[in-house]
C-alpha cells in the first residue's frame, strides 16, 4: 500500500503544504515539510542530538551548546512543520488565544526550569524517563505527545522566542535554564518511545508507543460497523462532539486531545487511539462538565481501513493530530469502541467500555456541557479569557508529568505554581502594542527568525536563575 | 454552475450542503441562531479559523461552514472533518483580486466578503483535494 512506502528509508513522503522554512539556514536551500524536511534538518545538525540516541545520552546531565542549538533549530522547524499553516487562522472572535499563548509562552520560560529541576530533585533522572514510559500501558493520559513537545518546543522555543522578540532577554541569556528544561524533555520523550527517537517527526510522523497487551485489550472490544450504518454515525458523531468539548474545555488548545498510532493490525488495517479530554478538574470552569457528569477522559478507538480510503501518507504529528491524504479518513473506519477513564488517576484496570447503544446519552452530556461552557465564556471579560487561556497552557503543559511525579503540590505550595510571575504580569500591557502579540510573535514563530543560536563559545553555566 | 467564491477545502465529501448564508459576528449571534431552531437552514460564515466561536453551531449540526482565514490544520478544519460538515476556508471572491494575508491588517478584505456572502443562498462543494467551492443557487 502506498502509505507504507513512506516507511522505507529515502522516501522523501508527501507536502502537505507548498510553503518552505529557511530559519537559521539563509543561504541555504529552503525546506520542505514532512519526511523530507525532517532528512534535511538532521542532516544539517553539528552534533548527534537528532539521531537516535541511547539511554545513557539521555541520563547525562546537560546537553553541549552544539546538542542545544540543534535541538533548537530541529524544534523551530518542527513548530513550522505542524503549526504553520495554523498561522493562518486569524482571531478567535471568542477566546484572545494569540495573547494567552504569548503570555504563556514567557510565563513558562522564566517559571519552569525551577520546577522542573525540583522535580528531577525529587524522582530522579530515571524516574522522569519513567514518567514518559507510563504513557505506554495507560489510555486517558496526558502523558502525551502534545504535552511532552509542549515542555521543549513551547515552554524553551517558542518562550525563549518570544522574549527574544520583547528584547527582555539576549540569546546567550538563560543557557542554564534552556537545558533543565530540553533535558526534561528529552527524558520523558526517550522514556515513552524507547527507541531512540523523541519525536514523531524523527520517525516519519509514527507514534506507536503502546504496549502489545494494551493494543489487545482494546482492539478484542471493538465494534464492526458499516460505513453509513447508525453505529458509525453514532461513533463518528460522538468522537467528533467530544473533541469538540475537549477543544473548549482547553480554551481552544490541543492539549484536550492526544492521538497515538497508526498501529498496524494483522488484517492490514490501522489503528488510531485517541484520548479526548473533556474535563480537567484543575480548571474550575469544568464545573459544567461536571454537572453533566462528563468524565476526564474518553478514549475513542477507530480501526481505519487504508485501502478503503487509498491512503497514500498518515501523520500523528508531534502535537497529537492525525492528518492523513487523502484527507477524509472517516468513511474508512471499519470498527471502533469508545472507554472512559473517570478520573486522570483512576487506575486502568478500572477503565472501562461504553457500549455503542449508551452513546447517545452520553452525546447529550457532552452536548449540554459544550453549550453551558461556551454561555459561561461569552461572559467572561477579555482579561478573564487571556488569563484562563494562559494558565492552560502555563499549568497544564507540565501538570501530568507533575502529578506522576508526585511534585504537584509542591510545585504549589513551594513554587507558587499558580501565581504569575510580575514580569509576565506586566507583560500582559506590551503584548497588544504594535502588533507584538497579532503579528510580531507569529512572524517571528513560524518563520523561524526568532529561534537565534546560542553562541559556541557560550558558557553552559549562564544563568539568570537565584536557584534556591 | 455559477461559482462565487473558493477557498482551502477541509476535507473531501460528497455531501452538498445549500442553504442561506449567515454572518456570525460575535457570541451572541451564535447563541441567538441555535436559539431561533433555525441554525440547519444557514450555511454559516465566520471571521477565524478557531474551533470555540462555532462550537454550539457544529455541536447542533450546522450543514456547512465558510471561514474567512484558516486552513485545514485549524482547530476549526479539524473539527469540521471530525464532524463531517463541508467547510471552505479562507475564502475568497472569484471576481475579485482581494485576498487574506496572514497577520495583515485584513478588514477590507473581510467587510468586502461579508458584504458579497451574507445572505445569499449557496451550495457548498467540496469534491476537491484542495479547493472548496460556494456556488450560487438561483
Amino acid at each position: 500500500m502506498d502509505y507504507q512506502k513512506r516507511y522505507q528509508p529515502g522516501d522523501d513522503g508527501l507536502r502537505f503544504q507548498d510553503l518552505l522554512y529557511v530559519g537559521n539556514f539563509k543561504g541555504m536551500p529552503p525546506v520542505p515539510d514532512g519526511i523530507l524536511g525532517d532528512r534535511m534538518m538532521k542532516e544539517r545538525a553539528k552534533s548527534n542530538v537528532l539521531q537516535k540516541v541511547s539511554k545513557e545520552d539521555v541520563l547525562r546531565d546537560q546537553f553541549t551548546i552544539p546538542e542545544l542549538n540543534d535541538l533548537n533549530n530541529y524544534l523551530a522547524w518542527n513548530i513550522w512543520d505542524v503549526l504553520v499553516m495554523r498561522a493562518t487562522e486569524g482571531v478567535s472572535g471568542m477566546i484572545p488565544r494569540q495573547e494567552y499563548e504569548i503570555l504563556a509562552f514567557m510565563h513558562e520560560f522564566y517559571r519552569w526550569p525551577e520546577i522542573l529541576r525540583m522535580t528531577t530533585d525529587e524522582v530522579g533522572a530515571q524516574g522522569v524517563m519513567d514518567i514518559g514510559a507510563s504513557a505506554r500501558t495507560e489510555i486517558g493520559t496526558k502523558i502525551n505527545c502534545v504535552h511532552d513537545w509542549c515542555i521543549g518546543a513551547v515552554g524553551y522555543g517558542m518562550g525563549r522566542c518570544g522574549l527574544l522578540a520583547l528584547e527582555v532577554i539576549q540569546p546567550n541569556d538563560y543557557i542554564e535554564e534552556s537545558n533543565e528544561i530540553l533535558k526534561f524533555m528529552q527524558r520523558v520523550l526517550w522514556g515513552k518511545r524507547q527507541d531512540g527517537w523523541i519525536l514523531n517527526s524523527q520517525d516519519a510522523y509514527r507514534c506507536q508507543i503502546h504496549e502489545k497487551s494494551i493494543i489487545d485489550r482494546l482492539t478484542s472490544q471493538l465494534d464492526r460497523m458499516e460505513a453509513d450504518s447508525e453505529d458509525h454515525d453514532m461513533v463518528i458523531r460522538f468522537n467528533a462532539a467530544a473533541e469538540l468539548l475537549s477543544f473548549l474545555d482547553h480554551y481552544d488548545c490541543r492539549l484536550g486531545l492526544g492521538d497515538t498510532g497508526p498501529y498496524p493490525l494483522p488484517n492490514g488495517n490501522i489503528l488510531i487511539i485517541r484520548d479526548l479530554f473533556t474535563n480537567e478538574e484543575a480548571f474550575e470552569w469544568s464545573d459544567v462538565c461536571d454537572h453533566e457528569n462528563v468524565p476526564h477522559c474518553y478514549t475513542v478507538v477507530l480501526e481505519i481501513d487504508p485501502r478503503h480510503m487509498k491512503l497514500d501518507e498518515i501523520r500523528v504529528n508531534d502535537i497529537s493530530t492525525t492528518f492523513t491524504r487523502p484527507k477524509n479518513y472517516i468513511p474508512s473506519i471499519q470498527a471502533a469502541a469508545v472507554f472512559v477513564r473517570e478520573k486522570w488517576d483512576t487506575p486502568m484496570s478500572e477503565v472501562y467500555k461504553v457500549p455503542v447503544k449508551d452513546l447517545a446519552k452520553r452525546l447529550e452530556g457532552i452536548q449540554q456541557a459544550t453549550f453551558k461552557l461556551y454561555s459561561k465564556l461569552a461572559r467572561q471579560s477579555r482579561r478573564t479569557l487571556i488569563t484562563n487561556g494562559q494558565y492552560v497552557y502555563y499549568i497544564d503543559m507540565i501538570l501530568p508529568h507533575l502529578r506522576k511525579a508526585g511534585t504537584y503540590d509542591k510545585a504549589c505550595q513551594d513554587y507558587n505554581f499558580w501565581e504569575i510571575d510580575q514580569r509576565v504580569s506586566n507583560y500582559y500591557y506590551d503584548i497588544t502594542k504594535r502588533g507584538f502579540a497579532q503579528s510580531t510573535v507569529p512572524q517571528k514563530i513560524f518563520s523561524g527568525e526568532g529561534y537565534l543560536p546560542f553562541d559556541e563559545k557560550a558558557d553552559r553555566r549562564r544563568s539568570k536563575y537565584f536557584w534556591g | 454552475m455559477n461559482v462565487i467564491a473558493e477557498g482551502f477545502n477541509s476535507f473531501e465529501t460528497n455531501k452538498k450542503p445549500i442553504g442561506t448564508i449567515k454572518y456570525l459576528p460575535d457570541p451572541k449571534s451564535v447563541i441567538a441562531l441555535i436559539q431561533s431552531g433555525k441554525l440547519k437552514e444557514h450555511i454559516v460564515l465566520a471571521q477565524g479559523g478557531t474551533t470555540t466561536f462555532l462550537a454550539p453551531a457544529l455541536s447542533m449540526g450546522c450543514s456547512g461552514v465558510i471561514t474567512l482565514s484558516g486552513a485545514p490544520e485549524s482547530h476549526l478544519g479539524i473539527l469540521s472533518r471530525e464532524f463531517q460538515i463541508p467547510c471552505v476556508m479562507t475564502t475568497y471572491l472569484k471576481d475579485n483580486d482581494s485576498r487574506y494575508v496572514t497577520g495583515g491588517d485584513n478588514k477590507a478584505h473581510f467587510d468586502l466578503l461579508i458584504k458579497a456572502l451574507d445572505g445569499k443562498r449557496v451550495q457548498l462543494s467540496c469534491e476537491g483535494g484542495e479547493l472548496g467551492q460556494v456556488v450560487l443557487v438561483d
